[in-house]
């Protein structure tokens, strides 16, 4: 039976096994070196560079000595560097080129420090340098870049639609086409010279004597003839005081449209452009702002940098169908998962200029849908330079295809000193402050949401000022009072643009001070853009203010032409009648007068006869 | 591969048994049809230099079988992949990857599983039919082939220089 078996292969089985445990004894180190620079550069797009690493054997693991990983913006500077680090792995998964790292403990962790020669890569060498920090430095504070980025008056009436313009234009469509109908209904309206005319003929009609029957008949029908003339007229007038009235209505309101129009303009203007004071009258902005600015810019910068190490986890499992042809590991539910890479629990320990913090992470790997737990990142701070106590947690959770990473921060006793407000000269000299903090950002396909808010309690505050303007030692005084303020902050929408709110109770108290600086800009502003609505106004009303007196005065000529007219008509019959009414009486009265005088005489004469 | 091919030619013009030209050949086969750097390769390897196998087909058997691999490679993969995800097989999966062995055995890896698979259905009929093709050509195929013409100019050329090197 043994004669099957070839002891000489047996032991050049194991000369081979044991040939290539050597060599990962002896090229281990070199390779994982090799491999840290490399895929690290890569990553982080400048240079990493380990002075050694090497391998130990119980436990299995590896011991890196100074790891340095240069800033790609800013090349003689390091992102971060640690003295020492030791990991120990897992042979079984390591046999299978998985890393999996039980423990991670870094020691002296540091950021932002010197280098002594350039952290470039070859490839970014030209272009590294550009848009560095220091740049960013220079820029100005919330106040001088508020009143730089104002737009001058003339800037924003050529970029603005106003209503002024548009209510001008509405004023003299209707002026124009009211000026037409007006001018065609006056035509029908009789002028001075036809009134004095009428007044001849009414004249001569109602005062010659009348000779006869015919005369009379005769006058009555001129008389009449004139009646009707009277009667077009006087409809050709009312027509025309009509058209005047309604002319004079629509006129007026497009006249008052106009003269509200730069009012809402203004009101617009003021709107959009936040030259309201309640908008940048916000301290907390000035407090903070540009501060936390930074610190966004800074955490924001790592979290680019590490989410695309989260994102790809479930890569694996959500693919259903095979695309490539050297196959995929599919993962069954167990309690010890293996994913590609994985650190079980790390410890480091970090030098920064706030003091020492000791951070500790905890099933950090891309691949969480594969391992089915979050990673977990705590940084924990206490007795720091300004901070008694500190606590960041970060929950970032990339299991399903949406990832939820989750942020709390606690910070107590915070001290504050020496914060330039950027207004007035003035200064937060000291204070003590309480933050209690949260964010958590969603990632979607391609698309991170932000939703954050920071709140802080301040104690003990100082403020002080060295501006000798008016405003300034108002704004002094008024600080002097404050001895404690809140501040509310939020920050919500995409996570590279997110919408930022700044709230404070502080603002409230020195609102009526901040306004008085903001509206001396704001006065300027607006007596500038008065004036160019106005020149608005003058050059769309203006021409017609002639006109528009003329209307009216040319309605008061008609209503008295109108009187004139009917006072005319009337009177004048009136009296020709009454003429003829008398004379008629006259001669009947006479004629009863003569018949009772001969009535009389004969009885007279009766009654002499009698005696 | 010349020499791989006349070190085959020995063999089988050897005294060596057919059985151990025919063992050499079925276990190159999972070498060739799964992903070369595995746990499972290496217990393969110690099967090889354990039993008295001939290492030159096995070697020879490994070059064949990976130009064969190129072919069915995707149909391995496609194998691997329901196997894995069989419902009736998924208690079994699952209770072989709490084990550390069997993940070093890389049982959960599609490409693996399937060629493995495809290997070991194809080994015992490859065992029997290479039996027979070796007994056949020493029996009756030899003799005759010695005496053809065209083995006579291969003789004569480069091929057989390597051939008579390794025969010794």
């Amino acid at each position: 039976m043994l004669k099957w078996i070839r002891w000489s292969g047996l032991i050049g089985f194991a000369a081979v096994v044991a040939l290539l445990a050597a060599f990962f004894l002896l090229a281990a180190g070199p390779l994982v070196k090799m491999a840290i620079e490399s895929v690290g550069s890569k990553a982080a797009g400048a240079k990493v560079s380990v002075d050694h690493v090497s391998l130990t054997l119980s436990p299995l693991g590896f011991e890196l000595q100074h790891l340095m990983v240069a800033n790609a913006d800013k090349p003689m500077e390091n992102l971060l560097e640690f003295d020492s680090a030791v990991a120990t792995v897992d042979l079984g998964p390591l046999l299978m080129g998985k890393g999996i790292i039980d423990d991670l403990s870094v020691n002296t962790l540091r950021f932002n420090t010197a280098r002594t020669t350039s952290g470039a890569l070859e490839k970014k060498a030209d272009s590294g340098t550009s848009g560095s920090g220091q740049d960013q430095d220079k820029e100005p504070g919330i106040t001088e870049a508020l009143v730089s980025q104002l737009p001058s008056a003339e800037e924003i009436l050529a970029r603005e639609s106003l209503k002024t313009e548009a209510a001008g234009k509405a004023f003299t469509e209707t002026f124009d086409r009211r000026q037409q109908q007006l001018d065609t209904a006056l035509a029908d309206v009789p002028d001075e010279a036809a009134l004095k005319q009428y007044e001849v003929e009414v004249k001569a009609i109602t005062t010659e004597k009348i000779t006869s029957l015919d005369d009379f008949n005769q006058r009555k029908k001129r008389l009449e003839a004139l009646r009707d003339q009277f009667k077009a007229d006087k409809k050709a007038v009312n027509s025309a005081k009509d058209l005047i009235g309604e002319t004079r209505v629509e006129i007026t309101q497009r006249l008052k449209d106009l003269k509200a129009a730069p009012g809402e303009d203004l009101a617009s203007i003021r709107d959009k452009y936040q030259l309201n004071a309640q908008g940048a009258a916000n301290l907390s902005g000035l407090l903070f702002g540009n501060q936390a600015g930074e610190w966004a810019t800074e955490a924001l910068y790592w979290y680019e940098k590490i989410k695309p190490y989260l994102a790809s986890g479930d890569d694996e499992d959500s693919e259903p169908e095979y695309q490539r042809p050297d196959g995929r590991y599919i993962h069954f539910p167990t309690n010890n998962p293996w994913p590609e890479f994985l650190v079980r629990h790390s410890g480091i320990s970090a030098e920064t200029s706030a003091g020492n913090l000791a951070i500790t992470g905890t099933d950090l790997t891309h691949q969480q849908a594969v391992l089915g737990r979050p990673a977990r990142i705590d940084i924990d701070g206490a007795g720091l330079n300004k901070v008694k106590g500190l606590k960041l947690n970060m929950i970032l959770d990339h299991r399903q295809a949406i990832g939820r990473d989750t942020l709390t921060l606690d910070v107590t006793d915070w001290q504050l000193d020496s914060v330039n407000l950027g207004l007035g000269d003035t200064q937060l000299e000291s204070a003590m402050g309480q933050l209690q903090g949260m964010a958590q950002i969603t990632s979607g396909k391609g698309k991170d949401e932000l939703s954050s808010r920071l709140q802080g309690q301040f104690g003990q505050a100082a403020f002080s000022g060295a501006g000798h303007t008016v405003f300034a030692q108002e704004l002094t005084r008024a600080l002097a009072s404050i001895k404690q303020f809140t501040i509310d902050a939020r920050a919500s929408g995409a996570l590279t643009s997110p919408k930022l709110e700044f709230g404070s109770d502080i603002d409230k108290q020195l609102n009526s001070a901040f306004n008085q600086r903001l509206r001396e800009q704001q006065d300027k502003l607006e007596a500038k853009l008065q004036s160019k609505l106005n020149d608005k106004i003058s050059e769309y009303a203006g021409p017609y203010a002639d006109d528009l007196q003329a209307l009216n005065t040319a309605d008061g000529s008609l209503t008295d032409k109108l009187a004139q007219l009917e006072d005319m008509a009337r009177a004048e019959l009136d009296d020709y009648v009454a003429e003829q009414k008398q004379e008629a009486k006259d001669k009947a009265q006479a004629k009863a007068d003569d018949e009772a005088d001969k009535l009389k005489s004969k009885a007279k004469d009766k009654l002499k006869s009698l005696f | 591969m010349l020499s791989m091919l006349a070190n085959l030619l020995k063999a089988l013009n050897s005294e060596t048994a057919p059985w151990q030209i025919s063992l050499a050949l079925c276990l190159s086969l999972p070498v060739a049809l799964t992903p070369f750097w595995g746990l499972h390769n290496l217990l393969i390897l110690l099967l090889v230099l354990l039993i008295r196998t001939n290492i030159a087909s096995f070697l020879f058997g490994l070059a064949l079988f990976s130009l064969l691999a190129m072919l069915i490679d995707p149909l391995s993969v496609r194998l691997g992949e329901s196997l894995l995800a069989n419902p009736a097989l998924i208690d079994t999966w699952t209770s072989l990857y709490q084990s550390d062995f069997w993940r070093l055995m890389g049982f959960n890896h599609t490409l693996t599983l399937g060629g493995f698979v495809i290997a070991l259905v194809s080994m015992a009929p490859l065992f029997a039919v290479m039996q027979v093709l070796i007994k056949q050509y020493r029996s009756k195929v030899m003799a005759w082939v010695n005496k053809l013409k065209i083995v006579q100019a291969l003789k004569a050329s480069k091929f057989y220089s390597i051939y008579q090197s390794v025969a010794g």
